[in-house]
């Protein structure tokens, strides 16, 4: 049995998990985005808009019959990732990437990028993880705080 | 020589020098030919704190560089209910020399863009109309000055640009639509150079256009109390042949009070944009 | 410009404030500064403020109801709510974690694109709310409920139009900016900028500039009414003060009306600590007058543009995925109709 205190924390976690966003949720995710459409994509970045409210990457994704299918997945702001040092060179058309998440309500080959990877498995935009991306001159294993 | 006697020449003597100085230089200064006035001095606008001449105010510009940054005769609205309100007054334009040095294919754009400014102007979309159109849009601009920033506030959209003074090396990380400004002064004139700017953002609502490669050096000079003289010289090696310039005053908002106050247009463009998705729209 | 107020003056405004703030929050006060700092200042001679704050924080705005009645954490405690709370916020916690489909959609995207902060309020306080001491925000009045209920409702649906949604979902404030600012999920920032006649507060997210004549000038015209509503600065010994009134009824922060009389206080007290205290002061809306304390540190990491509207593929996908709802319905109405 635990002591008090630790319950009475515990129980505020699942309190904070809806605190922590101005209820409702920042954003519509769950308005344009599918609970019950899941998808898994694996494709290659044809282009990577570095805006807000929230990042776009597009992802060219080869179908097992030969088609192509372009995709638009969505991401978070972009400024979280400035800071810590990353840039528009950072996610480079000829990377490919998995993309795990759900896709838009209305059918069309939208997503958001819940949970966004290279085919190693490692997160994208972690610290060590460089991004596969062409050499660019920038050190992938630990990106540079923009210069002051 | 007696001592009051004495002490009546020392008395005496600086004003017998002045006098006899002053007689001298009117001999020698007396022209013998019509005057020559010498140029005015150039205007010195007051110091801010640290000594930089202090631009600080709300600044707005007149005419119509907004619709037209080239000389133009009066047009037509393409809003017809507007009627004579909306229809775009004549201009001297501001551009240098007259014509945006356009290479062929982009003066073909141009074009383009002019014939369906009203869907494709980003400015009537409430887009941030980037720079240097947000300093002649028809709204008034805030300047608020320190040493290490220079903040400039603009009424239209609540667009936002800050002038990093002291950081030459900060380069952007991405591509925004006011762009990326680090500051120095020349003398009396504040040097803005912008980079990074998204290729998006038009000069006017007639067309003229640039790409994401557009530089632009912007130079603001206290002309008088109550205006500044704004030039921006323009180079994008992918539309134009060679680099080109624009300049006008903008003028101090004196109104009594004067605020910027708040021209948040999203809210009024949702209905031009997002209209035919709304509950119950016909498509 | 008028003489500053004797130096000396300036540390002791701060600890009375600072103990005003610490000792509403009844129970267990922080230790209060009492070292004589004073704030550097500007050429002018006040104190100054300038530079870009971060308010990132796991603080809440409210003290969960399993803490009522604490007001602040031990030491040991505060590390463990921490970590539970960042495992418990773990954007990379999917279904195979536990999370339903719907909670998964909600989180949204990666933890790499997230920025809520990993600690609490130096004091270790459960609540930003310093009043009242419960640290909650008061009940609201019938038709501040009536009108919360609207919006609501509104969001819940498949959106008629953009006006169903937030304002910062429409790209027309920020989601952290009211005025007042109050830390949220990313970009907690804000770049302070004084000059001899005005204060501007810019924030981060949706690029907003609040200007603050310093000057005494008269407010707009009751009939003039802002989003951000309309800002006066003063001095009090060492605190900016700024007053804000002339809000829309289309603004509203936890529930507050266009009445909302907000008073924000700035104090540094110390080198890279602002300290931001807000209350709210509307009676049409809520029971009584509620105040929170945050405490923002100075930052040399930029602020980016946080440009909304130009990109806001969003609501159009909103939008479209609401029509496509409302027409699955009335598909799946008709087949069954037949």
């Amino acid at each position: 049995m635990r002591p008090n205190p630790s319950v009475a924390l515990a129980g505020v976690v699942l309190v904070l998990m809806v605190a922590a966003e101005p209820a409702p949720a920042h954003h519509a995710f769950a308005a344009e985005f599918d609970a019950d459409r899941p998808i898994h994509l694996e494709g290659t970045v044809t282009k990577m808009e570095w805006i807000n409210p929230h990042a776009w990457v597009h992802v060219e994704v080869e179908k097992p019959d030969g088609t192509v299918e372009k995709w638009m997945i969505e991401g978070g702001t972009p400024n979280t990732l400035f800071r810590r040092g990353f840039t528009k060179k950072s996610l480079l058309p000829g990377t490919k990437i998995v993309v795990a998440g759900y896709q838009a309500k209305d059918g069309s080959l939208k997503g958001n990028g819940r949970d966004l990877t290279l085919p190693d498995g490692r997160k994208l935009f972690m610290g060590s993880s460089g991004t596969g991306a062409p050499a660019d001159g920038s050190d992938p294993t630990d990106p540079k705080k923009p210069k002051k | 020589m007696s001592p009051r006697l004495r002490l009546l020449l020392c008395a005496l003597s600086p004003v017998a020098l002045v006098a006899g100085v002053a007689v001298i230089s009117l001999a020698v200064t007396r022209p013998a030919q019509p005057v020559q006035l010498a140029e005015p001095a150039p205007y010195r606008a007051p110091r801010a704190a640290d000594g930089k001449p202090d631009l600080n105010g709300i600044w707005q510009a007149l005419g119509t560089a907004h619709w037209d940054i080239e000389g133009h005769a009066a047009r037509p609205s393409p809003v017809v209910a507007l009627g004579a309100l909306g229809a775009i007054p004549a201009g001297l334009g501001v551009v240098e020399g007259g014509e945006i040095p356009y290479q062929p294919w982009a003066a073909d754009q141009k074009q383009k863009n002019l014939e369906n400014w009203l869907s494709a102007d980003p400015a009537v979309k409430c887009f941030m109309p980037g720079v240097p159109r947000a300093n002649y849009m028809p709204f008034p601009f805030q300047i608020v000055q320190t040493p290490e920033f220079i903040l400039m506030a603009y009424e239209f959209a609540s667009a936002t640009r800050v002038v990093y003074m002291n950081k030459p090396d900060f380069e952007s990380p991405f591509d925004t639509w006011m762009g990326h400004s680090r500051g120095r002064w020349e003398g009396e004139t504040l040097v803005v150079d912008v980079t990074s700017q998204v290729g998006d953002t038009w000069f006017d609502s007639s067309g003229n256009f640039h790409t994401d490669s557009v530089h632009v050096v912007e130079r603001y000079t206290a002309i008088s109390p109550d205006a500044l003289l704004y030039e921006a010289t323009i180079e994008d090696p992918n539309v134009f042949t060679r680099p080109w310039k624009m300049s006008m005053p903008l003028y101090r908002r004196l109104d009594r009070n004067v605020q910027l106050l708040e021209f948040k247009c999203v809210e009024f463009v949702e209905e031009l944009m997002y209209g035919h998705l709304r509950r119950g729209a016909t498509k | 410009m008028k003489h500053p107020p004797l130096a000396s003056l300036g540390p002791l405004a701060v600890f009375a404030i600072f103990s005003w703030s610490t000792a509403l929050a009844a129970g267990q006060a922080a230790e209060p500064s009492t070292s004589a700092w004073s704030p550097p200042r500007t050429p002018w001679g006040d104190p100054d403020l300038s530079g870009i704050w971060d308010f990132r924080t796991l603080t809440p705005l409210e003290r969960p109801s399993e803490l009522s009645g604490k007001e602040t954490l031990s030491d040991e405690d505060a590390v463990k709510y921490e970590q539970d709370t960042l495992r418990a916020l773990d954007k990379d916690r999917r279904t195979s974690d536990g999370l339903t489909a719907e909670q998964d959609v909600r989180n949204a995207y990666n933890q790499f694109w997230w920025d809520y902060g990993t600690k609490l309020t130096e004091d270790k306080r459960t609540s930003l709310i310093v009043d009242p001491p419960d640290g909650r925000i008061p009940p609201l009045t019938p038709k501040a409920q009536e009108r919360a209920d609207a919006r609501a409702a509104a969001l819940q649906r498949p959106a008629h139009g953009p006006e169903d949604r937030t304002p910062w979902e429409r790209c027309i404030l920020g989601l952290n900016t009211g005025p007042p600012m109050n830390p949220s999920v990313y970009n907690n920032n804000l770049h302070l900028f004084q000059n001899r006649g005005y204060v501007v507060i810019l924030t981060e997210m949706a690029h907003d500039a609040r200007i603050v004549p310093m000057d005494g000038r008269p407010r707009l015209p009751e009939d003039i009414r802002q989003w951000r509503g309309d800002s006066r600065g003063r001095w009090e010994g060492s605190t900016l003060v700024v007053d804000t009134t002339n809000f829309t009824d289309k603004t509203s922060f936890r529930g507050s009306g266009a009445n909302l009389h907000l008073v924000e206080r700035f104090t540094r007290i110390d080198a890279d600590t602002l300290l931001y205290e807000y209350t709210i002061d509307d009676p049409e809306s809520f029971a009584r007058t509620w105040s929170a304390a945050i405490p923002m540190t100075k930052t040399d990491e930029p602020m980016f543009e946080y440009a909304c509207h130009e990109g806001n593929y969003g609501m159009t996908n909103l939008l479209e995925g609401a029509r496509a709802q409302e027409r699955l319905a009335e598909e799946t109405a008709k087949t069954k109709s037949k």
